[in-house]
């Protein structure tokens, strides 16, 4: 049980910056995912947590105690790998065991933990296969069970469910969830899926180039997005970004404008989610647009229109149909527009 | 990763080894290459540098082993012969070698019975492969004979291996049956990495087989060939073991390739310092073909 | 005359078919001529006879005196088994260790050492004769051990380095994550992951180094004598005595066949360095 803290941690290979002086501080049996796109540097930050990687500059502390100079083994830190680093030569016993064994855990402990971690994750029947032997879903579990066979101070996960089909992680996404909650380890979680990063995580650190773009709770990053690459990044499909300008309390594109409470900006952007724009006749709404395609999605539908140069995707209610070629009017909400500096790239509040 | 000694450590003993049996003998023939060096003459004579002569004629004489290698003409002979070898060997082993692994790349029982034929002859001693040749060549009873008899009689009472062109052509002979079923097999596993999309692609797009061939299939084994083509260069250069046990550089000097002529000097007339000047003619282009050999292999990285 | 279509395909699988069939009996042929002579009397040999009867008593002259064949035999064992021994150690780990972590000058050390296979083995032998003759050991397995090193080293740590490449980095991360020491990665996770690896490109070195003829036969001439050079020794007054050369051939060829055909898929791969899949 313990707390970890990145202290200005940086990460170089040669003239490339990994992670640019990255502080963070994930507190005791929180679940920290670390989400972003690839090459943003949130796998990285994560291997020097574990020890695989060392930091260029800066400290990293597990509990109270400083770990730049400890091997891996010596952290007491458990981690599941994207493609799961099982033990090919051994049997899902021996692959749950081996932590036990390298750590000289009790001999007679042995078989009662395994069978407990490997309970915990439904595994108990596939212990005498080789992980070659198993499905996708069940190497996944394989790995789980060996880091929750022994109890670790932190819990790293590394896209654990990027391998897995799209069923297959959304249970495995639920058990994560449960299995953290009831073991109550303090857990970061690397992923790209903002969708994984909405539901299992206590705090949100969004990544990009090298640094924390964001870091807050899923509802705060999806309500209150600091800047563009955040706004860009959450929401399926996210939010439309339309630049533009501000001048006495309008925004003005050249196809529409909106009265919004913000100072002046010469150049600054528009953000407002798919969700957040409702459809109404032609005429009636802040502009009027040509359907463009028309999607039914189940429990909603997309409707994309043209508007000038844009593309501007909108979400219906779930009974909503429109032709392709329609006009229809699109209304807006300025309590649901973000705007953004397009320079600095950071919100306008004011 | 941390193990800043271990990985150093791990490297050593072999970099040792190789540096040792390998980059040692490479310099220290360089070194013999100015020697006067007569292995049963005098067991350690003096270094050519150290003949007293004035200015030009003392670096003449230092080169002595080169200057002489100019004017030898079993050697111009022999840098002919190896010239023909490593030509006529390359070209028909690759050739040979492109048009089966065509044949045989589709696949089906019958192909891949024969591929795993292709495996025999490159694991066979080549030293064998010249006896056993040598032995089918036997001009009273060998299988050419028996062969010819059937098929073509007057050309049953060749002598193969007392013919100078003849010879030449036994000796590619048994090269290039040592070599294309190996280069086959790699040709194979060029041809299998060609995406079979492109190719299917190509067809519907209405190229016949030869245009897809020469659009889609040659194009994506291009850095293979080339490999083929290096790889076997390097190794016709360096022939040696079918010479020695198949013509023995005969019928005179028609088949004596440089390995053969280096061994000659060095160990039949023992003049090290001598074989080890002409060995340098034959490191020189090896130097070079490895590099191209090397960038063609890291290329692909 | 106009062929339909389908005739001209099927007259061309023929034409196909029967090219495969020449090649396949041009390969097989020497191999045959050797196993058959190996079978015949002295007499059967001159006569060119496709029938004969097949007679074991080659197998029984050579092994006696004066060629002692199991001499050679034993020779190129003990000198093929010891020269992989040697080198696939050695070559596990300088290759564990050029697979795994960044080193100053790696690739000028890598490509060096993969480089010195192309070095023509009659270059290698001239010092090392002089080296041999001064320590008194020319003829020696131990000498001919230490120059075929020059000749494994390369292509085994070249194959080595391939495989421990396709092992994934992961699944040794995760035992010292797990609490594994360097030295428990390596024996627990790493050596039974890489042993099919490196036990075919023993097998690949085995081959080579008993194959081996130009250092053997500079180097050996009486006691350290192998295999390939042996089969000089078939010589009589009357000419070369074909039937003992095919008896001593078969027991050069045959055991590679097998070994080659165990590891088919590596053999082609440890020869190109890999430029090949």
């Amino acid at each position: 049980m313990a707390s970890v803290t990145l202290n200005e941690i940086t990460k170089r290979w040669g003239d490339f910056t990994a992670v640019d002086q990255v502080s963070l501080e994930v507190r005791d049996q929180e679940f920290m995912v670390l989400l972003g796109p690839s090459g943003c540097g949130k796998t990285t930050t994560m291997r020097m947590v574990a020890g695989l990687e060392e930091p260029s500059e800066g400290e990293i502390f597990i509990g109270e105690k400083m770990v730049n100079d400890e091997l891996p083994k010596d952290r007491d830190v458990a981690m599941v790998f994207q493609n799961y680093g099982l033990y090919p030569h051994m049997s899902v016993y021996e692959n749950i065991r081996y932590p036990l064994k390298v750590r000289k855990v009790d001999k007679s402990l042995h078989a009662e933990q395994v069978r407990i971690a490997a309970e915990k994750v439904q595994l108990g029947h596939l212990l005498k296969r080789r992980p070659r032997e198993l499905s996708g879903g069940q190497r996944q579990r394989v790995a789980l069970a060996r880091a929750i066979v022994r109890t670790p101070t932190v819990f790293l996960m590394d896209e654990p469910l990027s391998n897995l089909d799209a069923k297959l992680r959304v249970n495995m996404r639920a058990e994560l969830k449960h299995l953290q909650h009831e073991l109550k380890i303090t857990t970061i979680y690397v992923t790209h899926d903002q969708i994984e990063a909405m539901t299992l995580a206590d705090r949100v650190a969004v990544m990009n180039e090298g640094v924390i773009s964001q870091l807050d709770t899923p509802e705060r990053i999806y309500n209150d997005p600091a800047n563009l690459f955040v706004a860009g990044v959450i929401g399926s499909p996210p939010m439309k970004l339309i630049p533009g300008k501000m001048r006495e309390g309008t925004f003005e594109h050249g196809e529409f404008s909106i009265k919004l409470t913000r100072g002046d900006h010469e150049q600054c952007v528009l953000g407002i989610r798919p969700e957040d724009m409702e459809i109404t006749r032609p005429g009636d709404g802040i502009f009027s647009a040509k359907v463009y395609s028309f999607e039914l999605t189940g429990e909603s539908t997309l409707i994309t229109v043209i508007l000038g140069d844009e593309r501007i995707i909108v979400r219906g209610p779930k009974d909503y149909r429109v032709e392709i070629d329609e006009q229809i009017g699109i209304l807006l909400n300025p309590e649901n527009c973000f705007l953004f500096d397009s320079e600095t790239r950071q919100r306008i509040r004011i | 990763m941390r193990d800043r000694h271990l990985k150093y450590l791990f490297v050593l003993p072999a970099l040792f080894v190789v540096t040792a049996t390998a980059i040692w003998p490479l310099s220290q023939s360089f070194y013999l290459s100015f020697r006067e060096w007569k292995l049963n003459r005098a067991r350690d004579s003096k270094p050519l540098w150290e003949y007293q002569y004035d200015g030009l004629e003392n670096i003449a004489y230092l080169f002595d082993n080169y200057l002489y290698a100019l004017e030898d003409d079993l050697l111009w002979n022999s840098i002919r012969v190896t010239s023909i070898f490593t030509v006529a060997s390359v070209l028909a082993s690759v050739g040979l070698a492109l048009g089966l692994a065509l044949l045989l790349a589709p696949g089906g029982k019958f192909r891949l019975t024969v591929r795993t034929l292709l495996i025999l002859p490159f694991a066979m001693s080549p030293a064998l492969i010249g006896v056993s040749w040598r032995f089918m060549f036997q001009p009273d009873f060998g299988l050419f004979k028996a062969f010819f008899d059937v098929l073509i009689p007057p050309l049953a009472d060749m002598d193969w291996l007392g013919d100078t062109t003849l010879a030449m052509v036994a000796l590619v002979g048994s090269d290039v049956w040592h070599w294309t079923p190996y280069l086959t097999l790699v040709l194979i596993g060029g041809l299998a990495t060609v995406p079979q999309d492109a190719r299917e692609a190509a067809m519907i797009d209405g190229a016949g087989s030869w245009r897809v061939f020469m659009d889609v299939t040659l194009p994506s084994i291009l850095p293979v060939l080339a490999v083929c083509l290096v790889l076997k260069t390097i190794f016709s250069l360096k022939m040696f073991d079918q010479v020695y046990m198949l013509t023995n550089g005969g019928p005179g000097n028609s088949t004596q390739t440089l390995a053969h002529y280096i061994y000659f000097n060095g160990f039949k007339y023992y003049n090290m310092g001598y074989a080890s000047a002409v060995s340098y003619l034959l490191v020189i282009p090896m130097f070079g073909l490895t590099w191209i050999y090397m960038k063609l292999v890291f290329l692909k990285k | 005359m106009i062929f339909s279509r389908r005739f001209t395909q099927q007259l061309l699988d023929l034409l196909q078919f029967l090219i495969i069939l020449v090649a396949a009996i041009v390969i097989l042929v020497p191999i045959y001529w050797i196993v058959s002579g190996a079978f015949k009397q002295q007499v059967d040999i001159f006569q060119l006879k496709l029938l004969f009867t097949p007679t074991l008593e080659n197998f029984k002259i050579i092994f006696q005196d004066p060629y002692h064949l199991e001499e050679k035999l034993l020779n190129s064992t003990l000198i093929a088994f010891f020269t992989v021994i040697i080198a696939i150690p050695l070559a596990t780990m300088a290759a564990y260790s050029f697979s795994r972590f960044r080193l100053k000058g790696e690739r000028i050390m890598f490509v060096t050492i993969l480089a010195t296979q192309f070095v023509p083995a009659v270059v290698i032998v001239l010092p090392f004769f002089i080296l041999f003759r001064d320590l008194g050991i020319l003829d020696t397995r131990l000498a001919l051990v230490l120059v075929n090193l020059s000749l494994i080293m390369p292509f085994a740590i070249w194959m080595i380095k391939g495989f421990m490449d396709s092992i994934p980095i992961e699944t040794e991360e995760a035992a010292m994550v797990d609490g594994s020491s360097r030295i428990q990665v390596i024996i627990n996770v790493v050596v039974p992951m890489a042993l099919p690896g490196v036990i075919t490109a023993a097998i690949f070195c085995f081959i080579l180094a008993w194959n081996e003829f130009l250092f053997a036969v500079i180097i050996t001439t009486n006691k350290a004598v192998t295999l390939p050079v042996g089969l000089s020794m078939f010589h009589a007054e009357e000419g070369v005595l074909w039937h003992l050369i095919s008896a001593a051939g078969i027991m050069i060829m045959m055991p590679m066949f097998v070994l080659a055909t165990l590891i088919q898929k590596h053999f082609v791969q440890g020869m190109t360095m890999g430029a090949v899949r």
